[in-house]
């Protein structure tokens, strides 16, 4: 693929991208660690639909050492910096531990993927519905 | 998760999948069967570069009514418009076998109570047919539906229920038809091809689909209504629809094979009935139907609440 890229100077450079242009899905590993983490009361936890500019999420209980694990399903490729910092602040701000994110994403904001996270652990720690 | 009580008072198009089918059926009694954490989604979709989704975009499970079994299939129009590919076909399917299995059992243990708990089973549609990224399966699956339909026929209900976003289109709309009742609130659509693909193979003089008073009177639960496809119109609550399966429930097959609109020879010849009035009526828009059929300002129709509409309507009377 070839791309124009406009330099600060003014130039104009050509751009040569090796890497081929695929409908393959993306699959981005991470894993966090927050400083007090705390787990989840509920074994599991399931939030949100993979519609367009959406998400879903499935948060599972499991014994990490306090760490976090978070495997994200993406179509779209080049945002693996954008996912782990969102993911990232995630964990910090709710001090989250013992916990494994799956994702299955379509095109989610950054801020869309952070609500969804944040709805997904409040419904993780709610009593069970009667 | 909102609590059962809140969910019966909840509007039934706003639901996902997932509250459809708890609010569908007795308090605490629905587990789901194959849901997300068992992750059975599609193998077609990641070839193409399609997110899937760990349900695939279907909630299956089973609830009760009292001491009915209700067997539940509520579709997400949400994930690729609750289109229909190999695995959550194959849900659909497993799900109204089960309820057949459940009924044999039933009948073989509980032979004298066999009315009293016979299983049903409800599929809240949100669909626009065939999955295209998975044609062969998902058309497969649509006729293994219809199949199992057959087999279940005179031995449990099966309820259809539309109400959500995306209605019902497509293939799924041949299903619907398929079905012993069909329960709609306003909102709720039934059709085969849908308004947009009218416009755009015939033209905006045929049918205009931005024309949404025009879509709602063609493909709407009124029309529907009026027509004899819908059986119950109901209001826009989760609650409203659990009161009418439970009705439905307590039916004996015999009334509840009269709901149907086809399925014989007899159905059949009222269906070539109707082909025949509309061939030499020629009716314009649903109105003149309406109008036919002794609603004498049929214009005022489309405005009047559910409630108000259930008084004062006239519908087709079927013999």
């Amino acid at each position: 693929m070839v791309a124009w890229v406009v330099q600060s100077t003014g130039e104009i450079q050509k751009l040569v991208i090796k890497e081929e242009i695929s409908v393959a899905l993306q699959t981005l590993n991470f894993e966090f660690q927050a400083e007090t983490p705390e787990t989840m009361t509920k074994e599991w936890s399931h939030l949100g639909v993979t519609g367009s500019g959406d998400l879903e999420v499935l948060m599972e209980k499991k014994n990490l050492g306090g760490k976090v694990q978070a495997k994200v399903v993406t179509p779209v490729k080049g945002f693996d910096e954008v996912w782990r910092r969102m993911l990232g602040k995630f964990v910090n701000d709710c001090q989250v531990g013992d916990v494994s994110i799956e994702i299955n994403d379509d095109n989610a904001t950054p801020i869309v993927v952070y609500m969804r996270l944040r709805q997904a652990w409040a419904e993780s720690s709610e009593k069970e519905a009667e | 998760m909102q609590k059962w009580d809140e969910l019966e008072k909840s509007s039934f198009l706003d639901a996902n999948a997932r509250q459809r089918a708890i609010g569908m059926t007795d308090k605490g009694s629905f587990t789901e069967l194959l849901g997300p954490r068992d992750r059975f989604t599609s193998p077609h979709l990641p070839v193409l570069g399609t997110a899937v989704e760990f349900d695939d975009g279907m909630v299956t499970g089973v609830g009760r009514i009292g001491k009915h079994p209700v067997f539940v299939i509520s579709m997400e129009g949400k994930f690729i418009g609750g289109a229909i590919g190999e695995v959550n076909g194959g849900k659909m399917v497993g799900t109204i076998r089960l309820a057949e299995k459940a009924a044999a059992r039933i009948q073989k243990e509980h032979p004298d109570e066999y009315a009293a708990r016979r299983p049903l089973v409800v599929i809240s549609f949100e669909t626009g047919g065939v999955r295209l990224h998975e044609a062969n399966a998902g058309l497969l699956a649509h006729a293994e539906v219809m199949d199992a339909f057959q087999d279940c026929r005179h031995k449990l209900p099966i309820i259809c229920v539309v109400g959500s976003k995306v209605g019902c289109f497509g293939g799924m709309g041949f299903v619907a038809a398929a079905t012993d009742v069909i329960i709609m609130n306003e909102q709720g659509r039934i059709g085969l091809t849908g308004p947009e693909v009218i416009e755009q193979e015939m033209g905006k003089e045929e049918f205009d689909a931005s024309n949404k008073a025009l879509v709602y009177r063609t493909t709407g639960a009124k029309q529907k209504y009026i027509m004899g496809d819908c059986n119950y119109l109901v209001e826009d609550t989760i609650g409203s629809f659990y009161q009418a399966i439970a009705d439905v429930a307590d039916k004996p097959m015999a009334e509840i094979e009269k709901l149907r609109r086809i399925g014989s020879v007899k159905l059949v010849e009222e269906q070539m009935g109707l082909v025949k009035l509309v061939g030499d009526m020629q009716p314009k828009d649903a109105m003149d139907l309406w109008k036919y059929y002794g609603n004498e300002k049929p214009e005022e129709l489309p405005e009047l609440s559910t409630a108000e509409f259930l008084k004062v309507v006239k519908c087709r009377v079927r013999n």
